[in-house]
């Protein structure tokens, strides 16, 4: 684990966006997210820049080569602000060496220690490796929307995962 | 009435119904109307990217003087066909925070509980759940 010692989580710069981008048009990605093409993937990416703006993005760095980013999607209605989505997006190329979890598990200390969330939650698309990354934090599932994403006449399902915090 | 909705005072409804009311532009929104009087309203949130555009949320809301008169059973009666032929949708859902007499509603026209989130909602220190009831329009 000699390698994780060189992965740094810093808050995110609006610069990122473009990290956020690139790793979400990376081949397959997409797969994983409701986004289909470069115009939506420019939409989220907007939407990102809001809670950004808010220093709730992390960034993960390797070897000075920013690589992930995952942020709170920080709700607006008072009776709701004691929770959130979370969302997440690795470069294919630094997958399987620990940074998904570094970066999770600095974005639930923040979300204790920043914003005083009492829990976070997070959709996951039945056929997403990830989804075993999240039990390991200890997120546990609520529900499943059927049919979420339709592609190609091709459907898949939604799992609903929570944590309390 | 707010205790069913996500805004909690005048800004956030504001806001709310801006949202809401965004979707009649699409023509996806539906008035029930009593006497020339609108008395209840039921939207579809259409989703704007292409993979899930098939499926959708929906909002109703109807007057407190008009509730238990089948008006909603015929808001939602409307808005399934709305989105099934105007809108191609394959499903909608709606989202009901605590244990609203709308989930009888859904119940009977055919609507399952497909989560529930616990303490999603919190008021005055007390937790509610959301419950999310999607119903099948290809079925």
């Amino acid at each position: 684990m000699i390698y994780l010692s060189k992965v740094e989580i810093r808050v995110s710069t609006i610069e990122d966006g473009a990290l956020f981008k690139r790793v979400l048009l990376q081949p397959g990605v997409l797969e994983y997210f409701p986004m289909y093409d470069l115009r939506e993937v420019e939409d989220a990416v907007r939407i990102w820049e809001i809670f950004c703006r808010k220093g709730a993005s992390l960034t993960a760095v390797k070897d000075n080569i920013p690589c992930g980013i995952a942020f709170l999607n920080l709700q607006g209605y008072k009776k709701l602000t004691h929770q959130c989505l979370i969302t997440i997006a690795l470069d294919e190329a630094f997958r399987n060496q620990g940074i998904g979890t570094k970066l999770l598990e600095k974005l639930i200390f923040i979300s204790k220690d920043s914003f005083n969330l009492e829990m976070i939650h997070l959709e996951v698309y039945e056929t997403n490796p990830a989804r075993r990354l999240y039990q390991r934090l200890g997120f546990t599932e609520f529900g499943m929307h059927p049919n979420f994403i339709k592609e190609d006449g091709r459907y898949i399902n939604k799992i609903f995962m929570q944590l309390s915090l | 009435m707010l205790h069913w909705f996500p805004p909690s005072n005048a800004q956030e409804l504001e806001n709310f119904i801006k949202v809401w009311m965004s979707f009649s532009r699409y023509s996806a929104s539906l008035t029930s109307v009593y006497e020339k009087t609108p008395i209840g309203i039921g939207t579809l949130f259409l989703m704007p990217y292409r993979k899930v555009a098939h499926q959708c949320m929906f909002q109703i809301v109807v007057d407190p003087d008009f509730q238990r008169k089948g008006v909603g059973s015929s808001l939602i009666k409307n808005l399934k066909h709305l989105a099934k032929t105007q809108f191609r949708q394959e499903y909608i859902y709606a989202e009901i925070f605590d244990e609203n007499p709308l989930t009888v509603l859904l119940n009977q026209q055919g609507f399952k509980e497909f989560a529930r989130q616990e303490k999603y909602v919190k008021e005055k220190d007390s937790y509610f759940p959301r419950i999310l009831m999607g119903c099948d329009l290809l079925e």
